[in-house]
């Protein structure tokens, strides 16, 4: 016991400790409905999720076709004005995040299959599996992300489905680690090994014992790698790597750059894609920290503060 | 094991992973589409001769294996190809590259670290405080804020006072040493403010989060015990801890800059090691491309290498 | 004029949920040189929270009334320069579990001597020695503290802490719970330094535990605390043979091998919460000679003799006590 005890145990059994091992389903809202945090991130999320999802219902004016002059400045009927190609920016904007999103999530979900199914592997089976395959994700992770993922995109051709699996080439290795140590450590609770006397196979310990507890960890992880994934759209879109002829936040970056908007001063052809994509990625990184911190809540207060504790003066008596 | 054995068995590590690299590097060239002849000796407008030349230099009719063995001997004599685009030593290039970004990069760096540590500590210690809000949420901003966009936003807003492109003025003739200086750092600014600004939000973040738990340490309540003024405290006693795993996450961090390096430079048309990388994708200059992303691995390893120095040298307790 | 004085002391902690806990409920002890008093009880009965409030060492979120005088003069106060004057000078404290107290990046040495240089005792060379000097006191070699504190045992940190806390010559030392995390032979022996020097040194010590062998190893008298209240005080040997508290009386009854019994009895049912006011006695629901006017009347802490205090209504009502005490 720490020198805390006394102390933390006088505000003891009410406070919220979380318990180490949750139910499967509410720990979501619990985490939700107590940190603001949270609330702001997945409303930020749920926001440019549901635009994308509206997209053909809300859409303007159709983000392929011209409807004025290039660059027009923002007015009434375009509030963010046109792009090069007199392209009504609001729509594009529109289009590009159902696509980013799109690659986003595809490209955190192969990255969570990849690592998910590397981590499962090794962290069941042990051995020399176990230590091969985390030398290969040492490796791995050693290697600089963009560098491989250009070498990797300019070899094999520009296209989103290359993209995508491009990025989760880059993100696989942290779902690896986390979803290895929650395996290698349930592995070694009792219940599986009970189970395992049962005869039941393998594949079907894990996904009934393994899974569930590391559902918190695991969104959190994923929660983060979307937003590491929107963040390297637009990185390998600008270096001319992702589909020429498709529509993202990171390629209207990328023709702003190169359709000299900047000399043009078209503000509105650059700022507000960017502020798009670091809104979701802060979204995302709101949410998944909240989720971090529910999972790993810091006990330890800090023993120095700017303010002080109160001191009552004798004439004026509190009545516990 | 003794201490010393710590370092060795690190640098092992760091000399197969460049090993690791090498061959990765090699592998990926060598399975472009076409054959490997016309790929990398294609050096367009070359003579019969630098073909056949090449051909010999780097055995490209002969078995897989031997060209592996014959890259490995030519890569010991620092010998990279010849770059498609101006026909010049791969390995050149790359020098004049390298020292062209290292003082932008650096300059950068320092300045992101510095900000970024003394936010981090000032939050962390002031934790809850209006400013610890405000200094966290502008740190994920920035922190999430494309790099190629922050890049383009600088470029819009300061662009009237300082040079946006290159790193000196092609009309300044005979200039004096001094005023060759002043140009080059005139022209540095921009880029080197932006590498601080996208850089500065993780460190803020990292050094606020290592400074949490060192705050909430017995250590420190002891300090104060002692009668010790805060200030002191957070300085000399939770700050020294907290440098532990923030120089190695710092330091770690430092080989990553490479991506940022690329989107930078090609927005600033700065004529650096991430310029060539871009030039070298939208030219197809594979040669470039293989010796740019050689050097990149490198010196992320080495980074990796100097944060396990830097741990060990701060840590009494690695006896491990 | 003692050497320490509390009064009436309240502490309140503000809780996430809005709520306030009243940790300490009106404490009130005096303590002289020499003197070594056991605070004990269970876990959460405040005695750290007070032991805290001695040192100004309470969270942004703790309230308190009450006074605290050190050689007179009121210490109970949120101005960090008035506090930090006695700190460690006046004042100084050992903590539980020594492997985190002492800070794990610099050597033995230097943490002695950054107080003494700090508040000017000693300087330099002079302060080395007298550090060396202080290491020898409690049985460390000199030249161990140019060592760091993960190179110690246990028993040896802690009694790097206890150096480290006489670094200023306090002239109270305060010991939290010193010896829990130590394994029973290193704990004695600790607690023999303690005596030792508490003697030599003239100190007064304070005690604080829930574990009363070490309290009986240690301390000429106790202050028994429930609920954030003492409900008892004397001399050692009175709490053991003539305790005149239920609680004392269990809380002595559930320790194996002290009134020599085997088995461990532990009392039945928990503390009463902190965040409501409580009515009566707060020990009568576990009490097992509770009586009617105990649920509703909340029984004062009175001086039953020079050295003895109880906050018992059995005191009061010989009839229904039979013996004269609990």
């Amino acid at each position: 016991m720490g020198m805390r005890t006394d102390v933390t145990d006088d505000i003891g059994e009410e406070l919220k400790r979380p318990a180490p091992h949750r139910g499967r389903r509410n720990w979501f809202w619990r985490v939700i409905s107590e940190s603001t945090q949270a609330k702001v991130g997945l409303g930020v999320l749920l926001f440019f999720i549901a635009i994308a999802l509206l997209a053909p219902w809300i859409m303007p004016y159709d983000p392929r076709t011209s409807v004025g002059e290039p660059y027009e400045p923002p007015s009434w009927e375009h509030p963010l004005g046109l792009d090069d190609g007199g392209v009504d920016m609001v729509s594009l904007l529109i289009q590009g995040g159902r696509v980013s999103l799109v690659v986003g999530f595809a490209a955190t979900l192969v990255a969570v299959l990849i690592g998910g199914g590397i981590g499962i592997i090794a962290g069941y089976f042990g051995g020399w599996s176990d230590s091969l395959l985390m030398r290969i994700t040492d490796y791995f992770l050693v290697i600089p992300d963009l560098p491989l993922a250009i070498v990797v995109a300019a070899v094999w051709g520009p296209s989103l489905s290359h993209l995508i699996f491009v990025i989760a080439l880059l993100l696989w290795t942290t779902t690896a680690r986390i979803v290895r140590a929650q395996v290698k450590s349930v592995r070694e609770r009792v219940y599986v090994r009970r189970a395992g006397s049962l005869g039941a196979s393998d594949l079907r310990i894990v996904f009934r014992h393994v899974l569930p507890q590391i559902g918190p960890l695991l969104a959190a992880n994923v929660v983060l790698t979307v937003a590491v994934a929107i963040f390297d759209e637009t990185a390998l879109t600008f270096l001319g790597l992702g589909d020429p002829t498709a529509i993202t936040w990171g390629s209207i970056i990328t023709f702003a750059f190169l359709r000299t908007a900047i000399s043009a001063g078209a503000w509105w052809a650059v700022i507000p894609a960017g502020l798009c994509v670091a809104f979701v990625i802060m979204g995302c990184f709101w949410l998944g920290q909240a989720i971090e911190d529910a999972l790993n809540p810091r006990l330890k207060v800090s023993y120095l503060s700017t303010r002080s504790f109160r001191v009552l003066k004798p004439s004026a008596p509190e009545d516990g | 094991m003794r201490r010393s054995d710590y370092l060795i068995k690190r640098a092992a590590f760091a000399i197969i992973t460049v090993f690791v690299a090498i061959t990765i590097n090699f592998f990926l060239f060598r399975v472009l589409p076409g054959d490997a002849v016309r790929n990398l000796s294609r050096v367009p407008r070359a003579s019969n001769e630098l073909v056949n030349a090449l051909k010999e230099q780097f055995g490209l009719d002969e078995p897989l294996w031997q060209q592996y063995v014959i890259y490995l001997n030519q890569l010991l004599h620092g010998n990279m190809g010849i770059s498609f685009s101006n026909q010049q030593p791969v390995s050149e290039n790359l020098k004049e590259a390298l020292a062209n970004t290292i003082p932008m990069a650096a300059t950068g760096t320092v300045v992101a670290i510095i900000i970024g540590v003394s936010t981090g500590v000032f939050s962390a210690w002031r934790r809850g405080s209006k400013l610890d809000q405000v200094s966290t949420n502008a740190a994920i901003a920035f922190y999430s804020f494309p790099t190629q966009w922050l890049a383009l936003v600088i470029l819009i807003y300061l662009s009237p006072w300082f040079p946006s492109h290159g790193m000196s003025d092609p009309f300044l003739i005979d200039p004096t040493p001094w005023e060759h200086f002043v140009d080059v750092a005139r022209h540095m600014f921009l880029p080197s403010l932006t590498f601080a600004l996208t850089l500065y939000g993780e460190y803020t973040l990292i050094v606020r989060s290592a400074m949490l738990e060192t705050l909430g340490e017995d250590y420190v309540l002891t300090a104060r015990a002692k009668g010790l003024p805060q200030r002191r405290i957070v300085t000399r006693h939770a700050f020294r801890n907290a440098l532990l795993p923030t120089t190695t996450l710092i330091a770690l961090s430092l080989g990553y800059i490479v991506a940022g390096a690329i989107l930078i430079e090609t927005v600033f048309s700065w004529p650096g090691i991430g310029n060539a990388v871009y030039q070298a994708v939208t030219e197809r200059d594979y040669p470039m491309l293989q010796g740019a992303f050689l050097v990149l691995t490198i010196s992320v390893v080495f980074f990796n290498f100097i944060a396990d120095v830097l741990y060990f040298k701060l840590d009494p307790r690695i006896t491990e | 004029m003692s050497l320490l004085e509390v009064r009436d002391l309240h502490v309140w902690f503000d809780r996430p949920g809005g709520e306030r806990l009243h940790a300490v409920q009106g404490v009130s002890l005096d303590l002289d040189a020499g003197d070594r008093m056991g605070l004990v009880g269970e876990s959460g009965c405040g005695k750290t929270t007070i032991v805290l409030s001695l040192l100004g060492l309470l969270p942004p979120s703790a309230t308190v009334a009450g006074d605290v005088r050190f050689e007179g003069e009121s210490i109970l106060v949120d101005d960090e320069e008035t506090l930090q004057l006695h700190r460690w000078t006046g004042i100084s404290m050992v903590f539980q579990g020594a492997m985190n107290a002492l800070n794990p990046v610099k050597t033995v040495e230097t943490q002695i001597v950054e107080p003494m240089e700090f508040h000017g005792t000693a300087e330099g060379a002079d302060a080395r020695r007298r550090a060396g000097e202080l290491l020898e006191l409690v049985g460390i070699p000199t030249d161990a503290g140019a060592r760091y504190p993960h190179e110690f045992s246990g028993g040896m940190r802690q009694r790097a802490a206890l150096a480290m806390a006489l670094a200023c010559d306090p002239k109270v030392l305060l010991a939290d719970e010193p010896t829990t995390a130590l394994d029973v032979m290193v704990q004695a022996q600790i607690l023999e330094l303690l005596v030792a020097l508490a003697k030599e040194l003239g100190l007064a010590l304070v005690l604080v535990t829930h574990d009363l062998p070490v309290v009986a190893q240690v301390c000429d008298r106790a202050a028994v605390m429930y609920a954030g209240e003492i409900v008892e005080t004397g001399p050692m040997d009175l709490l053991f043979h003539a305790p005149r508290h239920p609680y004392t009386r269990l809380l002595f009854a559930a320790t194996p091998g002290l009134h020599g019994q085997d088995e461990v009895v532990s009392i039945p049912g928990t503390p009463p919460r902190l965040d409501r006011e409580i009515v009566g006695c707060p020990f009568h629901p576990r009490c097992d000679r509770a009586f009617d006017r105990c649920r509703v009347e909340r029984p004062e802490l009175r001086w039953l003799s020079e050295h003895r205090r109880a906050a018992c209504h059995l005191n009061d009502e010989p009839a229904v006590a039979g013996r004269g005490g609990a």
